[in-house]
């Protein structure tokens, strides 16, 4: 309703006819404006300051100021809690305890997750797990922007109801049929998992379990079943072991699964004047045979042979007529096993049963400690005669169904072509995958699973020691676990998860805790342990067997990298570009060769302009299987072995740039990595490697990798400042003082608040890489791809330098360095220097940011854009940085890293921060650092700080050796050790003084705060 | 005339029959005939160059430093090559004007204008590198001790990279200032002589209202004296601030107490050899051989000859302290610097800088017009080898071994600085269409002591 409110102005408008309204109404202004007045007076209209020149200003600006201000600003999409939920309090991570059981790792893990999001994969340490790469780089694989987002029937979209529907239709039809219904998976070593398919088999009848190992251990387990009855792998203690003999085994790499890194590096710490003694005989050179004490360089076939001689050596103390250099050698290492005694081990990683059980001899006869036989591990499974059967099965119409579970067998297997006519034959295919691979596009169905980090489930790794898989982030698609399917199948409306509570409750916790078992994420059962039964077996006839297995002139022996594994991580850009710890060369698999062979083929591997490595081109064919491949010119490649990496050259459901390599598999024959009879052709053309390191020697620099032998270190008598661990001198005032005394800056003083040292054993270090993704994925360091690579442009904080030496050892090289007199004598000391010996010893060194006290690179910038913290940190302030470079011209160490392109959200660089799913594996701790400034290590001072305020938080001071970096927590070898040295408890505190410590290029004066270990090497023969 | 006396037994500055008069045309003439046809074509060359450059820039800001070749070992290659060269090569000018100002030598007077002219012109091209390297050129700013919000946040007085800001602006105005102070009664000159209103105009104001008073004179010679004086110790300290930025780092084969004294002689070595190149090309084309005589060229052959030795010894000088320090990294840098990956770098170098100044002890290969203008070429060439040898040899292999690797230059690297030299004649071209390209005012001052026609009458009055 209108208001007719009537507003008094004054008291006059109450007469009715007053002249003063009338005159007001009708004249705005009572008074004259003196218009004419102001306009016409020029003078004063010119003394006025404002012009019209300046009114025209005013208006300028002020339209301009307004349009500026209505402008949008930058949207920053974020969502806030309305309701925050209990558990989330944004800037503090949870930690959630899980198991990584892909098939192929299996770890016990802490999953930190920021805001609901998992972010990194830590090792569970309470529950002895721990981490290679690939299980620190799975995380990544969550956030995989190619994942299957849901089921699929002959590559059209579905929904699970009508997958199920016609699935369980189908199914019943071959149960009608009277068909065999196969279920084909990877080793899941999961109880619950077990228990289902034995339910599928109640509903379906005629359901067989085959498992299968892309890599195959079968002849371990056949052999280990042969002598004590169970299908296991038996677990090796290495910590105990005083000699250990490898034939083939890279139990350092992924020998029966992995995993003992840490129980071998406590042995190689020299203690109470004793370390283990490691002698590896091997064709390749592996990780295993880089940290060996004494490396024979041993072609596959030979191998064979030189099992056989240990074992008649050991067992029946036969010794070899012919005094070869190889027959020695094994004397050598069989005098040590007999002295060692139950201190002993043989390892072997020859794919025969034979030879498996030849192994398990030898360590019975010396009756190792070293063995355990009766905690086996259940972390591989496969049975290649079962496998075989099914494919054979398949073709001939004999499979009603196959399910196909945490495998990819299209890409695998040697004879894939076989499999998928097969798959063709059967009724009903079904694969549940991760990812659209090979196998999700040949089968029928393809049922989406989440990754592990989105899932339950359990695993039984070792007998007893149970570990429990539970998600960390609700599935972020349309996927469903090959378990809730199978319950789905099978008719029942329970999900996975009141499954396996039920059954763990049931059948394993004994009353225990199921909240305490999933807080822990393993469970280890009090149930009586059922010794190992030990079966007699003829082992002389096993002998006679392995000594009739012919080899050829040219051997094949098939490898996995520790990089990528058996291949089915291969679209994670971290996995791809990290780089072998022994090639040091990423996004490729390579024919490794000798260089003796080399040259007789007149392959080469040659440096181009920019540094860059190319090899030749080379046609192998084995069995009438032929790839062109490049050569890798390897050193310490036995003559007559060429080595080849499998898991690589996988073409379905990755991004263009991850397509690398070529696939190995088909030269997989009978899952052997031993392959004899193979023939090398000269192909036209040339391969560019991405090689990360170019120079491959020292140089006989022995002061940068310390080395000494064990009887050295063991002689009291002598000074190490003097002798194996010199510290440098330098000239002060016509006198000579150690290096380290003499200081151009006024000191500071450091024993207030905390000051941080890492500390890096070399002689633990086994250069297995899981420190490389470790930081990779706590400092979201970016992913720069092959060819920025090649341009010598990788990004890494944290590199782990690898060096062979040209004369036989170390020690060696140096001695040349000394012997080269005069220029001449200099120049060609050096120039040989440069090339690697045949068969090398190596040495690792984890390089990262050294955190000068003195840092080089802090004065030289310009804006100081880089300085030193109060805790002893070398501090990058990007916001200041404009791209000098200065810093990483004057850093002796050369850790720093420029940013040459813009990484994130660029298509050239396609890799997880190029996608909004990749991008929620960034740390939000840590900026993601724009195009054109410098990076590098930062000592993880987000997780320093994290820890500061926690312990402040809760009132206390903080805990000894609470204080970590992303390297040293992923380390399982315990060689690196983060501390405070202000605080006395800290272990860093003694290893910074131990009498083993050095500082890199300490005569720089940079007085870093990493302190290294001298490598002690075990040379003593017999 | 007593002032004018000369000794006769030097050679007249000069040449032929000239009056005051002349000079005066001469001079003026490149400015106010027109352009030939050789300067429209170099002058296209030159510019098309110069956008190639600009367009090189351009991409490198836009995309990133990554278009470059260096890589995470050599973090610096030709971008700091290019403004040492460049630097260097601006040397010759101030020296030429302030150190012989102050020294009395005369025959600067014929080339110190384009001298001083090819010192701002190079000078301009060395500042572009410093500021183009930088990965994030929008905050350049960054390296200026400018106040701001956050009280304390200043640059970082102990880095070289930040005396070089210093140095090589005060270096640039100084030598601005000096160069315009000497043109003034020269733009005078022109003014007084310029037909149209506008060429009138626009000298006039470049002239600053010179009048040619005694006064004017008399300030004149004051304040280049004063500016000599004070560009003097400039000549010395730019060079010597830019090896800081080597020698007072930790790298071996960059952490080399010579390095000042050695950078300045290689400094004055290819600024002379450019002034050679530039003025042997000059006197012919703008008729200038009576000003820049044979001798001229003769005295510069003999600078060049003077500082190629001491960059020669300075080389050797290196390689004997690698040697007798000791020191193995030391020691290595410099076996691989001579024998390594980059020995034809070297080569070039030891060649061209110490090799083929040595020629000129011959009288007549050092007055010989055409030789002196090749070896003025090879020079630059050599003291470009020379800047690259010091930079990437001795980043390509520093102390870890695992870090080594190779440098090679992308187009983008070779388009800046193929884009510099077309800017720098650019530059140039411009000037010697529009400048008085002969301190016309000086010269006249000696006419009557060292001209030719000057010299003979009052030789053969002696006789």
């Amino acid at each position: 309703m209108a208001s007719n409110k009537k507003y008094w102005k004054s008291v006059e408008e109450l007469n009715e006819n007053s002249a003063i309204v009338d005159t007001l109404k009708h004249n705005e202004f009572p008074e004259e404006i003196p218009m004419d007045m102001f306009l016409g007076d020029k003078k004063t209209l010119e003394a006025s300051s404002t012009t019209r020149r300046d009114f025209l200003k005013y208006v300028g600006f002020t339209t301009a100021a307004v349009t500026l201000a209505s402008c949008e600003g930058p949207v920053v999409k974020s969502i806030p809690y309305i309701i925050k939920p209990n558990d989330i309090i944004p800037g503090v991570a949870e930690y959630y305890a899980t198991t990584i059981a892909d098939g192929f790792d299996f770890a016990n893990v802490l999953v930190k997750v920021r805001e609901g999001r998992p972010i990194k994969i830590e090792p569970n340490k309470e529950a002895n797990g721990a981490t290679n790469a690939r299980v620190q780089a799975s995380v990544l694989s969550l956030y995989d922007s190619l994942r299957l987002k849901g089921p699929k029937a002959n590559g059209a979209e579905i929904s699970w109801n009508e997958a199920d529907q016609q699935i369980i239709a189908k199914l019943n039809e071959v149960k009608a049929a009277g068909l065999p219904i196969a279920v084909l998976t990877g080793t899941s070593a999961s109880p619950s998992t077990k228990k289902l398919i034995a339910k599928l088999n109640e509903t379906f009848e005629n359901v067989a379990h085959v498992e299968y190992d892309a890599v195959s251990e079968s002849a371990a387990l056949d052999a280990f079943e042969l002598m004590y009855s169970t299908r296991a792998l038996p677990d090796y203690n290495l910590e105990k072991a005083e000699v250990i003999v490898s034939i083939g085994a890279d139990f350092l790499g992924n020998w029966q699964g992995g995993g003992f890194e840490s129980r071998y590096s406590k042995g190689r710490i020299p203690t109470n004047g004793k370390m283990s003694r490691h002698i590896q005989f091997e064709s390749n050179m592996s990780l295993s045979g880089a940290n060996a004490d004494k490396r024979i360089m041993v072609k596959p076939s030979e191998q064979n042979q030189t099992l056989i001689k240990l074992y008649q050596a050991v067992v029946n103390g036969v010794v070899p007529t012919e005094a070869t250099p190889l027959n020695v050698a094994i004397q050598n290492a069989a005098a040590q096993l007999k002295t060692a005694g139950s201190k002993g081990v043989v390892l072997t990683g020859i794919q025969d049963k034979n030879a498996q059980i030849l192994a398990l001899a030898i360590n019975k006869a010396l009756n190792s400690e070293v063995l355990e036989v009766s905690t086996t591990k259940n972390i591989r499974k496969g049975n290649d005669a079962d496998v075989a059967q099914l494919i054979t099965d398949m073709n001939e119409g004999k499979i009603g169904a196959v399910i196909i579970y945490n495998s990819n067998p299209v890409y695998t297997l040697p004879n894939a072509s076989a499999f998928v006519e097969g798959l063709k034959k059967v009724k009903l295919s079904v694969a549940f995958s991760m990812q659209d691979n090979e196998t999700a596009n040949a089968v029928q169905y393809t049922l989406a699973t989440p990754h592990y980090l989105e899932s339950w489930g359990d695993v039984e790794i070792k007998k007893g020691q149970y570990s429990l898989i539970q998600p960390t982030i609700k599935t972020l698609f349309n996927t469903r676990q090959f378990q809730d399917s199978l319950l789905a199948w099978t008719g029942s409306t329970a999900t996975y998860y009141d499954f396996l509570k039920e059954t763990w409750n049931v059948e394993i916790l004994g009353g225990k805790s199921w909240n305490q078992a999933l807080h822990d994420g393993v469970f280890t059962s009090d149930a009586a342990q059922s010794g190992a039964i030990s079966l007699e077996v003829d082992v002389e006839t096993a002998a006679t067997e392995l000594e009739a297995v012919k080899g050829s002139d040219l051997e094949l022996e098939l490898y996995v990298k520790i990089g990528l594994g058996d291949g089915q991580m291969a679209n994670n850009p971290w996995l791809q570009e990290f780089p072998d710890p022994i090639t040091r060369t990423s996004w490729d698999n390579y024919l490794t060769m000798s260089k003796a062979d080399a040259v007789a083929l007149g392959a080469v591997n040659n440096y181009v302009a920019n540094g860059a490595l190319n090899g030749s081109l080379v046609e192998l064919t084995v069995n009438g299987v032929s790839e062109i491949l490049p050569v890798f010119i390897q050193p310490g490649q036995a003559k007559g072995s060429l080595g080849l990496a499998l898991g690589y050259g996988r073409k379905q459901g990755m991004k263009a740039e991850m397509q690398t390599g070529k696939n190995a598999y088909k030269f997989y024959k009978d899952f052997n990595n031993f392959q004899p009879n193979v023939t090398l052709k000269l192909a036209a053309g040339e391969h560019e490697f991405a090689c990360v390191q170019l120079q491959n020697t020292l140089m006989g620099r022995g002061d940068i990798i310390k080395e000494t032998t064990l009887e050295t270190y063991n002689d009291t008598s002598i000074d190490p400042k003097h002798t194996w661990n010199k510290s440098p001198k330098v000239s002060l005032d016509h006198k000579e003082v150690e290096a380290s005394s003499v200081d151009l800056w006024e000191s500071f003083d450091r024993t207030v608040g905390h000051h941080f040292n890492l500390s890096i054993d070399l002689n633990t270090c086994t250069g297995c890489g899981a420190c490389v993704i470790a930081c990779h994925a706590e400092n979201n360091v970016p992913v720069v791809g092959k060819d920025e690579i090649r341009r010598s442009r990788d990004m890494h904080w944290l590199r782990i330098d690898r060096y062979y030496s040209h004369e036989e050892n170390f020690a060696g090289d140096n001695e040349v360095k000394d012997n080269g007199k005069g220029a001449m004598g200099f120049k060609k000391a050096m120039d040989a220097l440069e090339d690697p010996s045949e068969n090398p010893s190596v040495s690792f060194q984890p390089v990262m940011c050294q955190h000068c006290n003195h840092a080089p690179c802090e004065t030289v910038c310009p804006v100081a854009a880089t300085s030193h913290g109060r805790q002893g940190q070398n501090q990058m302030a990007y916001n200041r940085c404009v791209g000098t470079r200065y810093c990483a011209n004057n850093c002796p160490y050369k850790v720093r890293r420029f940013n040459w392109f813009e990484y994130p959200n660029n298509s050239k660089f396609d890799y997880n921060m190029n996608d909004d799913l990749g991008k929620m594996v960034l740390n939000p701790d840590v900026v993601v650092r724009s195009r054109g400034v410098m990076e590098k290590c930062s000592m993880c001072i987000q997780m320093t700080q994290a820890t500061i305020l926690k312990a402040k938080e809760e009132g206390r001071p903080v805990n000894t050796n609470e204080f970590e970096t992303a390297c040293s927590n992923a380390c399982s070898a315990g060689a690196m050790v983060f501390g405070d040295i202000n605080k006395q408890e800290d272990t860093v505190k003694s290893l910074a003084e131990d009498k083993r410590a050095y500082h890199l290029l300490e005569f720089i004066g940079t007085k870093p705060n990493v302190v290294y270990h001298v490598k002690v090497r075990n040379i003593q023969e017999a | 005339m007593s002032s004018h006396y000369e000794a006769p037994i030097r050679r007249p500055l000069i040449d032929g029959d000239k009056s005051y008069h002349d000079i005066s045309v001469d001079v003026a003439a490149p400015v106010e005939g027109k352009a030939i046809k050789l300067w429209w074509i170099a002058f296209s060359i030159a510019l098309t160059a110069f956008l190639w450059g600009i367009g090189c820039i351009v991409y490198t800001i836009g995309t990133g430093i990554g278009v470059w070749g260096l890589n995470k070992t050599v973090g610096w290659a030709w971008d700091i090559t290019n403004f040492v060269w460049w630097v260097g090569i601006g040397h010759a000018g101030t020296l030429i004007s302030a150190v012989l100002l102050l020294f009395r030598q005369k025959w600067r007077m014929g080339i110190n204008r384009s001298a001083e002219a090819m010192t701002i012109f190079s000078v301009i091209q060395a500042g572009l590198f410093p500021v183009i390297h930088m990965g994030r050129v929008w905050n350049a700013h960054f390296v200026l001790p400018l106040p701001n919000q956050f009280g304390t946040l200043w640059t970082n007085f102990n880095s070289p990279l930040l005396w070089d800001v210093f140095a090589i602006s005060t270096y640039l105005s100084v030598s601005l200032v000096f160069w315009w102070t000497g043109l003034l009664p020269d733009f005078a000159m022109l003014r007084d002589r310029a037909i149209r209103p506008f060429q009138k105009k626009i000298y006039g104001l470049l002239s600053f209202g010179w009048t040619g008073r005694a006064k004017d004179w008399q300030r004149f010679e004051e304040v280049s004296l004063v500016l000599a004086g004070l560009a003097t110790p400039l000549v010395l300290s730019v060079h010597t601030i830019v090896s800081f930025d080597f020698a007072t780092s930790v790298i071996p084969g960059w952490h080399t107490t010579i390095f000042p004294p050695y950078f300045v002689a290689g400094a004055v070595f290819s600024g002379f050899a450019m002034v050679n190149t530039l003025l042997i090309i000059m006197r012919k084309v703008s008729n200038l051989e009576a000003y820049i005589t044979e001798q001229h060229i003769e005295l510069m052959n003999i600078v060049i000859m003077i500082t190629g030795s001491i960059v020669g010894c300075a080389y050797i000088t290196e390689l004997f302290i690698a040697w007798y320090s000791g020191v193995e990294y030391e020691q290595y840098a410099f076996l691989n610097r001579a024998t390594g990956p980059y020995w034809w770098a070297y080569l070039f170098m030891m060649s061209c800088n110490v090799f083929s100044p040595q020629f000129m002890w011959f009288k007549r290969l050092r007055t010989s017009i055409t030789f002196s203008f090749i070896i003025s070429i090879v020079v630059n060439i050599g003291m470009w080898f020379e800047r690259f040898v010091i930079i990437v040899t001795s980043l390509h292999r520093d102390y870890l071994p695992s870090s080594w690797t190779m440098f090679s230059p992308t187009f983008v690297d070779i388009g800046i600085f193929i884009g510099t030299i077309g800017f720098f004649f650019v530059l140039f071209l411009l000037y010697a269409r529009t400048f008085p390209v002969i301190a016309q005012a000086e010269v006249k001052s000696i006419l009557k002591a060292s001209g030719e026609k000057y010299k003979k009458l009052r030789d053969g009055n002696h006789e």
